[in-house]
């Protein structure tokens, strides 16, 4: 068994010809962190469904865990831990019930499944509300509680459909701390889902972008924003006036820009070479920005490009 | 670690009892079941047992020939739950948790089948000893008992697994609801408060031959009125109602797999 994922041209058409992907190919290492970028309804959440056996896809192969995602679904529901969008929670159930549970699917003795559900409370903190019933738990702890379901059986590879939606900063803080944890120490193999570019830049290794079905970008967010993102030179006028001003000055066939009330941006490859001249046509038309700012292609920029007929986006999810 | 799969013997009994603590944690749910089939045979037993008079009963007490009608309509609550309990597990995304266990998906559903079944065997056993409190006597004696009580088993298996099948399908309380109502033809489109001879209209004494529940009652009425003395009835009996759970069973098992296909 191995941690490693393998997805070779996967195409899920649902009924009504509705194309949530369109033809998806891309590899996971073994104890890559990686994250699957995207707009609403661009297909993320089928490819997770796709990878973790519960849809089957019109074409196209995949390989988790070293297992034919076909042709041996037992063997690759044992190999990972999934944590979908909505959890997975039987309200009627203790917190402590539901780990129990868990582990005796996986093939846990009694004895073994109550000394892994004591270890995973610990391990999310819900020690305490152990023996009370889930469906009272706070949407954070039931997030916590979902995630320590997906971890009873020590899975090689993780699924998170975005996790973290809907947590406040703690909450998140918590489960995101958790799965750096696992990837770093234990050796997990992450696949993440998510909305929060900032998140994907700090822990990822690697990120794929999908938009309409399609990945139309892949690499480490490094990469991703040197390729693909520009530098933006940010001035701040006090006057829209001036602003207006500033912006037909300075436009000019070589780069972008763009004017939003007060703010003029131009977007360029390198920020600082275009700096000296944007600078002397302020000063030939008398213009003083009360800041100016040059930073750095952020992964929201290259997310917007790359994605950027976002109305048109809305596929299935 | 422990990367092995539970056996589909020890899945299906973990899946059954956690089935059961849902139920015994929802009172609300279940007593009005039970409150509803006593409440059938009542009604019936004083409103209709005068019919007992009459040549074609041949002296039959009429509580015996409607009991099976109290334990077959218990079905409704008791069995039917099963796809109430379903559709819950399939709103709150249980469902696809269980679907992403290594666990065989016929134990998957065979959780609440069996917990809507043994439901339906406790109302069965209540509602018989209400009939001996109201003057009951089964020709069959003790063992009548029993074989009243295998066929009520029978048949919470096959009600119980056509209800979560069509909640698997249905995907939401109301159409898992509505598919339930097929327990109304079922259970009066048969020889229900008549005997078979009694029946006067041509196309129900058709629809009553080819309702399953017919061969149920036949069955049960046998035990409970004439013991053993003839035994093709009862056989009958068992091999309809055995016949029907392969079927509904299946189709659950199947439906289980797609259940969640976005469509």
């Amino acid at each position: 068994m191995n941690g490693a994922i393998h997805v070779n041209n996967v195409v899920k058409t649902f009924k009504g010809d509705v194309q949530a992907v369109r033809g998806v190919s891309f590899d996971v290492a073994e104890g890559e962190f990686f994250a699957f970028l995207g707009p609403n309804g661009a297909g993320k959440s089928t490819t997770v469904q796709l990878l973790t056996t519960l849809l089957k896809p019109t074409s196209g192969t995949m390989e988790v865990a070293g297992y034919d995602v076909n042709k041996d679904p037992e063997k690759v529901r044992l190999s990972i831990g999934v944590a979908l969008q909505e959890t997975g929670i039987d309200p009627d159930l203790k917190g402590r019930e539901l780990l129990e549970f868990q582990a005796r699917l996986f093939g846990f003795s009694k004895k073994q499944a109550k000394e892994r559900a004591a270890e995973l409370l610990e391990l999310v903190g819900l020690t305490e509300d152990a023996d009370r019933m889930s469906g009272k738990y706070s949407g954070g702890m039931r997030r916590r509680l979902d995630l320590a379901m997906t971890l009873v059986h020590k899975p090689k590879i993780l699924f998170l459909d975005e996790p973290t939606t809907g947590l406040d900063p703690t909450n998140r803080k918590a489960i995101w701390k958790e799965i750096k944890r696992l990837n770093k120490e234990e050796g997990t193999t992450i696949f993440l889902t998510t909305q929060y570019l900032e998140e994907a830049d700090q822990l990822a290794d690697r990120i794929s972008i999908i938009n309409k079905g399609q990945i139309v970008a892949t690499g480490t967010p490094e990469e991703l924003k040197r390729t693909l993102g520009l530098d933006a030179v940010v001035l701040q006028f006090d006057e829209e006036d001036d602003a207006i001003k500033a912006y037909e000055a300075v436009s000019s066939p070589d780069y972008q820009t763009e004017r939003l009330k007060n703010d003029v941006t131009i977007l360029a490859e390198n920020g600082t070479s275009i700096l000296a001249d944007v600078i002397r046509k302020l000063d030939e038309q008398n213009l003083h920005p009360a800041q100016l700012n040059v930073k750095p292609p952020s992964l929201d920029d290259v997310f917007i490009q790359v994605t950027n007929d976002k109305k048109e986006g809305a596929v299935h999810e | 670690m422990n990367n092995q799969q539970g056996s589909f013997f020890s899945d299906t009994i973990v899946m059954t009892k956690r089935s059961i603590i849902t139920i015994l944690r929802n009172p609300l749910i279940f007593i009005p079941n039970l409150a509803i089939s006593m409440f059938f045979l009542f009604v019936y037993e004083a409103g209709l047992s005068g019919i007992a008079n009459l040549p074609a009963f041949e002296g039959a007490n009429y509580l015996a020939f409607i009991l099976p009608v109290s334990i077959v309509s218990a079905a409704i609550g008791g069995a039917g739950g099963a796809g109430q309990a379903l559709v819950k597990d399939l709103d709150n995304g249980f469902f696809s948790r269980l679907l992403l266990t290594p666990s065989s998906r016929l134990a998957i559903v065979l959780g609440p089948i069996i917990a809507g079944m043994l439901q339906l065997v406790i109302q069965a056993g209540l509602i018989i000893c209400v009939g001996f409190f109201l003057g009951l006597e089964v020709a069959g004696g003790a063992l009548g008992v029993v074989v009243v009580l295998l066929l009520t088993l029978g048949w919470g298996l096959a009600f119980a697994g056509y209800s979560v099948g069509v909640a698997l399908r249905a995907k939401n309380a109301q159409s898992a609801q509505a598919g339930t109502f097929i327990f109304f033809p079922l259970i009066f489109l048969s020889t229900t408060f008549v005997p078979y001879e009694l029946i006067d209209a041509a196309w129900l004494k058709v629809a009553a031959s080819i309702n399953p529940v017919t061969y149920l009652f036949e069955a049960m009425r046998a035990v409970l009125i004439d013991g053993f003395t003839d035994t093709w009835p009862i056989v009958l009996g068992f091999l309809v109602i055995i016949g029907l759970c392969a079927i509904t069973i299946t189709f659950s098992a199947v439906s289980a797999k797609k259940a969640v296909s976005t469509d």
